[in-house]
């Protein structure tokens, strides 16, 4: 154990250095005074979230001043990485941001969540406040280990005023959808449909609809759990084929551009369909002053898959199991329906919290989106965080690489299924 | 008495050991362990926080090979080299050379400075600078190209596969062209002036004088300069890294890139060590290069 | 990271240089040419050179003058100068975070900068003081180390913190960051120790000055020159450093500037003015130092050359 011995005299010898310098090293200061503390960790560093859940916590320490709430935040992918890292090493802070399905799938089989059906049942007033299809997500053999707070959806966004004008009615067979696209093209519209193809999470948006609708829902669900993953169905090649199609709509610029900058393209009325989530239904208005409708994922004629599922899965907040009890006010607390409201003023996303979404604090296209939401017949996950990080890799990178003409479906699946049995 | 002079000659012995012994320590800690740790990780299966790590032999390195990921990154890399000679080494050399002529002896010291600036600018920066660059709608390039008619050149830099990794490149070479320079610069003030008057007297042009003189003199500087590209292009990680994270694709993917992917986004860590194994062997023949011609590692 | 080493091998030169040097005090200075060619093509070069200059400065002069243009301007006045100078954005930024990057920046910068100085400087005193077999020894292990990139270690140096349970801290960059200078540190150091005359410490001796006061009372303040440039090459080196800076912080409160600054791209919506006013704060600190320290830090290239 020489190696240990080396740490040991250099920890000694640095001791020295750190104890001369230790005062702004940024370690989570130790309680004295004997509040309760509760480590609260979200995946929002960017305004307006972080200055919003700030106060939040600020104002619930005033509310209860014996409780002390650690606030900790890093971005989405980081996000991800670190709460997979936090679970496995059973140090997970006490209440933490979670998406629903796969990815609370993965946490809960670690038995370190805390199962909520007891807190459900007690405290109705609270819960019952909650949109119940919304908990599905977070729900695993009849126990709930997490409560839905933002909803959202994936759909296509039309402008309008180009629609009528070029007499397009909304498509609603994918066939419709090329022929509109087609329609746009010869009206001048050199890329009718645009995507921020550099941010790969778009792609796996697309995929992921895609598979949806033409992939028999059983083969999903057996790709999609690691276990039992094949990725072997004709849908995949496919679904694949479509999106490639669909990229010849998008023109050469969107290879280059992020997600972003494509909304940008839109709300500037340059582009008059775009792939979008319901979140950005505020930012497209600050945007920009287009007035622009959505439509679903169209159906696709003859394809085995579910022709109606919604794309985009609710997020929410778990517990861990070692937290303490506190914890649990805490949680009513952010989502109650007054912290609901003013987040989706704030925000402009919307939330799974009833009443909190009302014509006071959305526009009449976000209350629109609302009811497409909460009737959903059944949603469907984010591809990225369904399938095996590997996995969705290489289909998001073939699909960049499937814009720019690099590779064929068939080589990709091809990739895909090497990866698979690699791994076995 | 006599025990007194023998602590005192002991301490002697123990300061200079105590001094160096901190270096030794870091050193040893932070890059030759890592170096060997690296060595075997690579021979294992694991993920960042799993406790055990599963032995697979050569498997990595055979996986390695049959990556045609790591052929494109490979050869990315070597593009990188390539070009990066030519601008950095072959062309600092003559602006050094041009700094250093007295004609412009009253502007070389101002353009030095600004050639020096994006040396200090942080890769963070640069790389989001130039992605506003490079922006296919509002980009300084392609409004730049439109402005002065040749609108048809635009080309979407960073989002066409063909193009990325060299708009990666050239984002380098306007970094990094500065700082070879300096170091010319450095190089050509060490050679004694007379050689250049009297070449001035026998008549021979500025041409000749740079190649029967600077060349010739700063031949060990020219030589250590481009091993140090070289080097730098093999580990390159950065620009790629924020500029396109290796897309579309992996059009512009480099081995460093690559590694960081395998191990920190896709958790393949034992894949991802032998992947910087790869990085460090083809580095380490070019350090070897570097030390049997520069002669360091003996005494100065 | 590399050494470059610029003896000049100047002896193939002295007879011919001596021949020439005779020529030249009895030749007639007066016969140099100029003529009307030389001009133009001088007029040519320093085209040229103005040219690369602008090229170097216009993005940075960009990047500032569009730090303080709004969200739309950015987008669709790319070259025009803002219509309204939008100087809050650099507020906005600081508020947004940047400050806390930057403080980060300072404290890891200054601590590694104390410790890269102080025991690159005290190994350096032994290498260049002592004569041993174990010397020799100690300083191939230093100089080899230049050699090693960080690359290569990063994967088993993210699992070594993570064992010494110092993932997540500033002390994750600042151990890193000083292992990694140190080479270079003390390989320059103890050059510049090597040229002090040994007479100053045998006189020090003499005057019963120990071990430790020949090296704070004689060797440090004689070496200030090499001193401000280590300081200047580990400043710039630990406050632009990303590899690390990315791969060891993930918690938003220790980020330091350049991987805090990537936050700022990350979200579903840019404000792209305070991403640059981040930028230009990220970068002032460095430029203001190139300027007042330029000429010790030609001192460190010419004496060893960095990169990475």
């Amino acid at each position: 154990m020489k190696k240990t011995l080396c740490f040991s005299i250099l920890l000694l010898l640095l001791s020295t250095f750190l104890a001369a310098c230790n005062s702004g090293g940024g370690e989570q200061s130790a309680n004295a005074d004997g509040k309760v503390e509760i480590d609260f960790f979200h995946r929002w560093p960017n305004e307006p979230r972080k200055s919003f859940y700030d106060d939040k916590v600020k104002e619930y320490m005033e509310q209860n001043p014996d409780v002390h709430i650690n606030v900790d935040y890093v971005l989405n992918d980081a996000y991800k990485e670190k709460v997979r890292v936090l679970v496995s090493s059973d140090e997970l802070p006490d209440i933490f941001t979670a998406w629903s399905d796969s990815f609370a799938k993965n946490l809960v089989s670690s038995e370190r969540i805390m199962p909520l059906n007891e807190v459900i049942q007690e405290d109705e007033e609270w819960s019952s406040k909650i949109i119940d299809s919304q908990f599905g997500g977070f729900t695993f053999d009849e126990t709930t280990y997490g409560v839905p707070f933002t909803v959202d959806g994936k759909a296509f966004f039309y402008n309008k005023a180009v629609f009528e004008e070029n007499n397009i009615e909304v498509p609603t067979t994918y066939d419709e959808l090329l022929a509109a696209l087609d329609k746009l093209q010869k009206a001048g519209y050199e890329q009718p449909l645009v995507e921020g193809l550099t941010n790969t999470w778009a792609i796996s948006h697309y995929l992921g609809t895609i598979f949806e609708r033409v992939v028999d829902p059983a083969v999903l669900d057996k790709d999609y759990n690691e276990e039992t993953a094949e990725f072997t169905d004709p849908g995949y090649i496919q679904g694949l084929e479509m999106f490639e199609e669909l990229t010849g709509y998008m023109g050469d610029v969107s290879t280059a551009i992020d997600h972003e900058a494509a909304r940008n393209m839109f709300a500037a009325g340059e582009v008059p369909v775009l792939y979008m989530q319901f979140a950005e239904i505020k930012m497209v208005e600050e945007a920009g002053d287009v007035e622009f409708g959505f439509f679903d994922f169209p159906a696709i004629e003859g394809a085995a898959g579910d022709p109606t599922a919604l794309t985009g899965a609710p997020e929410g907040w778990m517990v861990s199991k070692n937290a303490p009890e506190e914890t649990i006010d805490f949680l009513k607390f952010l989502t109650s329906e007054e912290t609901a409201a003013e987040f989706t003023k704030t925000d402009g996303q919307l939330n799974a919290i009833e009443g909190a979404v009302t014509e006071e604090n959305v526009n009449p296209a976000s209350l629109e989106a609302y009811e497409l939401i909460t009737n959903a017949s059944s949603t469907a996950p984010w591809f990225d965080n369904a399938v095996n990080i590997n996995v969705a890799d290489i289909f998001m990178r073939g699909g960049q690489s499937l814009a720019t003409g690099q590779t064929t479906p068939e080589e990709i699946l091809k990739e895909v299924q090497q990866e698979i049995a690699n791994k076995k | 008495m006599k025990e007194g002079a023998r602590m005192i000659a002991r301490r002697n012995r123990m300061i200079p050991a105590l001094f160096i012994l901190p270096s030794l320590l870091f050193l040893g800690i932070f890059i030759y362990i890592p170096l060997v740790q690296n060595f075997y990780n690579s021979f294992f299966d694991f993920s960042v926080f799993s406790p055990t790590k599963e032995y697979v032999g050569f498997s990595a390195f055979e996986q390695l090979f049959a990556d045609k990921v790591v052929m494109t990154a490979f050869i990315n890399n070597v593009k990188y080299a390539i070009i990066s000679v030519i601008f950095q080494v072959a062309f600092a050399l003559v602006l050094a050379t041009i700094l250093e002529d007295k004609l412009f002896r009253r502007i070389a010291p101002m353009l030095r400075v600004i050639y020096f600036i994006p040396v200090m600018i942080s890769i963070s920066v640069i790389a989001l600078l130039f992605n506003f660059v490079y922006n296919p709608q509002m980009g300084l390039l392609n409004s730049f190209l439109e402005l002065i008619g040749l609108g048809n050149l635009t080309v979407p830099w960073l989002g066409n596969a063909t193009t990325s990794i060299y708009a990666v490149i050239a984002m380098s070479q306007w970094q990094s062209i500065g700082f070879i320079t300096m170091l010319f610069i450095v190089a050509i003030q060490k050679i004694p002036k007379e050689l250049y008057e009297a070449a001035n007297i026998d008549g021979a042009g500025k041409i000749r004088q740079f190649f029967s003189i600077t060349v010739p003199q700063v031949k060990e500087a020219l030589f250590v300069n481009m091993l140090i590209t070289i080097t730098g292009s093999m580990l390159v990680f950065n620009e790629p890294y924020i500029l396109t994270n290796g897309g579309p694709g992996t059009s512009s993917m480099t081995l460093s890139v690559y590694m960081y992917q395998q191990g920190f986004f896709k958790d393949n860590m034992g894949y991802a060590s032998a992947v910087a194994t790869l990085i460090f062997v083809v580095t380490a023949i070019f350090a070897l290069i570097q030390i049997k011609v520069s002669g360091t590692g003996k005494d100065e | 990271m590399t050494k470059t080493n610029e003896n000049i091998k100047a002896d193939l030169f002295t007879s011919d240089t001596q021949i020439k040097k005779a020529r030249l005090a009895k030749m007639d200075k007066t016969t140099r040419r100029t003529n009307l060619q030389g001009k133009i093509s001088k007029n040519m070069i320093l085209l040229g050179l103005l040219l690369f200059a602008f090229i170097i400065l216009y993005p940075l002069f960009w990047m500032v003058v569009s730090s303080m243009k709004s969200y739309d301007e950015i987008y669709n006045n790319v070259w025009g100068l803002p219509s309204v100078w939008h100087f809050e954005n650099y507020a906005t930024a600081w508020s947004m975070g940047i400050s806390g990057y930057f403080f980060n920046s300072l404290f890891v910068t200054l601590v590694t900068i104390v410790l890269v100085v102080l025991i690159g400087s005290m190994a350096a005193f032994t290498l260049s003081r002592y004569k041993s077999r174990w010397i020799d020894v100690a300083l191939i292990f230093t100089i080899g180390g230049i050699m090693m990139n960080p690359q290569v270690a990063l994967i088993p140096l993210f699992e070594m913190l993570t064992w010494m349970d110092l993932i997540n801290t500033h002390w994750a960059l600042i151990l890193t960051y000083v292992a990694y200078r140190l080479p270079l540190t003390i390989i320059l150091i103890r050059a510049f120790f090597l040229s002090i005359p040994r007479e100053l410490e045998e006189s020090a001796i003499i005057d019963g000055c120990s071990e430790f006061g020949i090296y704070a009372r004689i060797y440090l303040p004689l070496s200030i020159p090499i001193i401000v440039t280590t300081i200047v090459l580990t400043a710039y080196f630990a406050w632009n450093e990303f590899m690390f800076a990315t791969v060891f912080i993930d918690s938003d409160v220790l980020k330091t500037i350049p991987s805090g600054l990537m936050n700022f791209r990350d979200a579903l919506r840019t404000d792209w003015g305070v991403l640059l006013a981040g930028m230009v704060i990220a970068t002032i600190p460095m430029v203001i130092l190139l300027v007042f320290l330029q000429r010790y830090l030609v001192r460190g290239l010419s004496e060893g050359s960095v990169k990475g």
